[in-house]
């Protein structure tokens, strides 16, 4: 991999995702996604909002899933000392669906800052797409920001770019 | 009847907007009387409800129609003028000199659209928008909460900018070449919110100058401001003047 390609070789535009600032609620950020990709048909991999601060400084990333779990009720998120719950999951998912009106719209106006998975990890321009692998291996990420001088936040790193760019030297190998 | 036209590039809620605000400057919908719902305009005009409802909203925004929560939706007024034209010029009372001016930036950032904001901006609803939320004071102490949204199409490189110390205004005229040409002011006496009374320094409900500004060059909307004013830091004049025949 010593001749292969960096991050910014491969990193895509940060606006080819919708941008939102810490304070939209979770029901904007729904219509942000039913506007950019479900209504238009654009379904990129993976769908993700980027939420930045008030001085447009990146701060996290928000996917489907991550919505979908702000969304969820706090009684069917596992706690840390329950063990073996799974016999009750199904009859705890059907009491969520009775809640689900007045429960959930509430939790909807949460701001999106409180469901986002924070903007820890990046990579520089000239860093190898093998730390970009091991960045999102190791700690569950779908995008990685490229920072510019750990600062300029100039473009995002894909599962699939990482994942096109060692399966090809591997082939050819 | 005149209808939408499908092969116009021009976008559909506008066809309907300029539709619909013939048929009240034409009087064939009187003021004071109610328009069709939305489910028959979008039978009559077989367009979509969204198509609609923006049509109708721009029309609510210029001053034509009114909506009545639970009722529908009238017309207002004819806001074209039959009677003789005249210049107008609004200002702000200039202050004293020597008073000190500041700007605190309490957001520049990107955000997508919200509510009806692409409407107002004029752009789809997919497009990023730069926002930017700037507090004004007067002798160290607040006077004017100000929003702006422009498409970030317009200008990507104001997110660069120092808009502390600069005008948008000189901004876009003097470094980008965007030369403004109408400025369309909507002037409304409000009661502030909660979030905004914390930051303007009042408290919950006062009156205030909420001042909607639409900047255009040539037929392009640039930009959209949202201006809350205390009442007690501003004045304002309107000087009439008959044009020149």
């Amino acid at each position: 991999m010593s001749n292969s390609k960096v991050a910014k070789d491969v990193m895509i535009g940060i606006f080819e995702y919708p941008h939102v600032p810490y304070w939209f609620s979770i029901a904007q950020a729904i219509r942000i996604v039913k506007v950019s990709f479900i209504s238009s048909k654009k379904y990129p991999d993976p769908m993700a909002i980027l939420v930045f601060d008030e001085k447009y400084n990146l701060m996290g990333t928000l996917t489907l899933k991550d919505i979908l779990r702000g969304l969820e009720p706090r009684f069917l998120k596992p706690s840390e000392k329950a063990q073996g719950i799974s016999e009750n999951e199904s009859a705890l998912s059907l009491i969520w669906d009775t809640l689900f009106t007045q429960g959930t719209k509430e939790l909807a106006e949460k701001p999106v800052s409180e469901i986002m998975v924070p903007a820890k990890h990046f990579v520089e321009p000239g860093d190898p797409l093998t730390k970009a692998a091991y960045l999102m291996l190791h700690h569950d990420l779908v995008l990685l920001p490229v920072l510019e001088n750990k600062k300029k936040f100039v473009g995002l790193v894909r599962m699939i770019e990482v994942f096109d760019e060692i399966s090809n030297a591997i082939i050819k190998e | 009847m005149e209808l939408i036209d499908r092969e116009d590039h021009q976008k559909l809620y506008l066809q309907l907007y300029e539709i619909l605000k013939k048929k009240i400057e034409s009087d064939e919908w009187t003021v004071g009387s109610q328009i069709p719902t939305e489910e028959d305009l979008c039978k009559i005009f077989n367009v979509s409800r969204v198509t609609v409802r923006s049509a109708v909203m721009e029309l609510v925004r210029q001053g034509y129609l009114k909506r009545h929560q639970g009722k529908g939706t009238f017309v207002f007024k004819k806001a074209v003028s039959d009677g003789i034209t005249m210049i107008t010029s609004f200002r702000e009372i200039p202050f004293e000199k020597g008073l000190k001016f500041s700007t605190d930036v309490l957001a520049r950032t990107v955000m997508m659209s919200v509510d009806d904001m692409n409407i107002r901006l004029h752009v789809p609803k997919d497009k990023h928008i730069i926002y930017i939320k700037r507090l004004r004071l007067i002798e160290n102490e607040p006077a004017l909460l100000q929003e702006t949204y422009i498409p970030y199409h317009i200008c990507p490189l104001l997110l660069e900018e120092d808009v502390g110390n600069q005008s948008l205004f000189e901004l876009f005229e003097k470094k980008y070449g965007i030369k403004i040409t109408c400025v369309e002011n909507h002037i409304e006496i409000v009661y502030i919110s909660r979030d905004e009374a914390q930051v303007i320094g009042l408290s919950e409900g006062s009156p205030a100058i909420l001042l909607n500004q639409y900047f255009y060059s040539g037929e392009t909307l640039i930009m959209y401001t949202r201006s809350i004013k205390r009442t007690d830091k501003f004045k304002f004049f309107i000087n009439l003047e008959r044009k020149a025949a």
